[in-house]
């Protein structure tokens, strides 16, 4: 075994690890952030400025009864949360997140920040995003409640209209770039025009940045197009019948998919970890930047937007959203042959 | 070569033990499951044949739109309406046949032209060769299944349009 091979699966598992810590830490800020934004400090005992709040979370779940309702289908009721959390982890991937190093000189040859780099890195991605939707479908159909099952049937109808606007959005990318590996699609944003201004994809598709970021919103469930758990409607939705692990593995499984459309934001939109001041060994750090801003964001946007109504989500999916995708698209597809050729 | 070997009988039990679970599970959910599974399985195939792009699509497409459509519909019309529906395989010597008939298509077709054991050298990066492929030689047929795609669209707006 050389060292590089070491290397590589050090590399594997800090990627997964840093993953589920997100999962904690957004918690956290999203409590705190809501907190700030509702004139109180959120939560302040556990640790230092309530740091160890998501610990004290998990511990407490742990703690809980496992339980299972009489008529629900028992393995696949067992089966959906691990589905959901097996799609999040496994949707990241092939996700890049730091340019090729050396660490400082240790190896010989340049090894990849980022778990696995495939050619199709992107169509991965949005294949095993698509996959998720079985655990939300799963867990409504086999708890044998109505409120599960509402929940269930309205991520399934949300997920597949918004993926559409999603994939249709990153295609523009994918034509800019002329490659579908993710790795290369950020290495096509180096640089810098006129010298100032960053060669980051978002300038050239501020259409379809905006596109690819309301559809993750829905893509996520989350607010305001938290439709499948709508709480005043659903009492939680397709997790209602859950507690426990099984319960927690939902909103982490929420957590690390709201991650990892911020991570691919980052990489095909704002640049990867292309950035000013550090060298390329340090890119990562921007990577981390850039992401953070996009996840505040996305707090940010779900405690000020109030939700739609049902109708108001699929009507915009489908008669705005999705065909501003396609012209966006067209019309960059159209710009690409005329400069290229 | 072992791993490949290992790989390729493991998927082969998986995708034969899910496909049998399709047609003699009696819960039509649970067969549909079974299904994804089926597809998913698929899917390894083509990455074990270093044809990532089309296990990509084979995941996107079949297990990750089209299974889900059809488990939405299941769930609308079992759950929703109340209606049970169970699978019930009832012409199995019929299905027998045109299966044996199938099979017997597939053998012949093997015998007559051998695979090649050594895999076809494609030079360039498969998928910038597949989408040129579709772009000039087979675009006849390409176009042909998009026109196809779209009475498929326009049907089943008809057929979901209320009556007035």
């Amino acid at each position: 075994m050389d060292l590089r091979f070491l290397v590589q699966l050090a590399i594997i598992g800090l990627t997964f690890f840093m993953l589920i810590n997100a999962s904690a830490l957004l918690v956290y800020a999203e409590r705190k952030v809501m907190g700030f934004m509702q004139q109180r400090y959120g939560p302040y005992r556990v640790g230092p400025h309530g740091l160890l709040q998501p610990l004290a979370d998990i511990l407490k779940l742990l703690m809980k009864e496992e339980l299972r309702p009489k008529g629900a289908d028992r393995w696949l009721f067992t089966l959906a949360p691990m589905l959901a959390i097996t799609a999040a982890f496994a949707a990241f991937a092939t996700v890049p997140w730091g340019a090729e190093t050396t660490l400082f000189g240790l190896l010989d040859q340049p090894v990849k920040l980022g778990a696995a780099d495939l050619n199709v890195g992107v169509l991965v991605v949005f294949a095993i995003t698509s996959m998720g939707v079985y655990g939300i479908v799963l867990a409504g159909w086999s708890s044998n409640s109505k409120y599960s099952l509402f929940g269930g049937l309205r991520a399934s109808a949300q997920m597949i209209s918004y993926e559409l606007s999603y994939a249709t959005a990153l295609s523009a990318v994918i034509l800019l770039a002329g490659s579908l590996s993710i790795r290369e699609v950020v290495d096509g944003q180096a640089g810098y025009w006129l010298g100032v201004v960053p060669r980051w994809f978002v300038f050239l598709q501020p259409v379809g940045f905006l596109i690819y970021v309301i559809a993750g919103v829905a893509e996520t469930n989350r607010a305001p197009f938290d439709f499948p758990e709508a709480e005043q409607e659903l009492v939680a939705g397709y997790n209602t019948e859950y507690s426990s692990v099984r319960f927690a593995l939902f909103p982490q499984a929420e957590y690390i998919n709201m991650t990892t459309m911020a991570a691919v934001a980052t990489d095909l939109y704002l640049g990867g970890w292309h950035g000013p001041f550090l060298p390329a060994e340090y890119g990562w750090i921007w990577f981390l930047l850039k992401v953070g801003a996009i996840l505040f964001t996305y707090i940010w946007v779900r405690w000020t937007v109030p939700r739609y109504r049902y109708d108001q989500l699929m009507q915009f999916g489908w008669k705005w959203l999705f065909p501003a995708s396609v012209v966006n698209l067209v019309v960059t597809a159209a710009l690409v042959l005329y400069f290229h050729a | 070569m072992t791993g490949d070997v290992l790989a390729f009988w493991g998927l082969a039990l998986l995708l034969v033990g899910s496909a049998l679970a399709v047609v003699l599970s009696k819960n039509l959910f649970h067969a549909v499951l079974w299904l994804a599974l089926a597809l998913t399985g698929t899917a390894g195939v083509f990455l074990l044949l270093e044809a990532e792009f089309l296990a990509a699509i084979q995941l996107l497409l079949y297990a990750g739109g089209i299974v889900t459509i059809v488990v939405f519909a299941i769930v609308v019309t079992e759950r929703l309406v109340g209606e049970r529906i169970s699978q019930t395989s009832r012409r199995i010597a019929g299905g027998a046949v045109v299966a044996a008939a199938l099979l017997g298509l597939i053998v012949s077709a093997i015998v007559e032209r051998p695979l090649a054991p050594a895999e076809p050298s494609i030079g360039a990066d498969l998928t910038r060769t597949i989408g040129e492929l579709v772009q000039t030689r087979f675009v006849l047929p390409f176009e042909l299944l998009a026109v196809l795609m779209l009475a498929a669209l326009m049907g089943a707006v008809y057929f979901a349009r209320p009556d007035d």
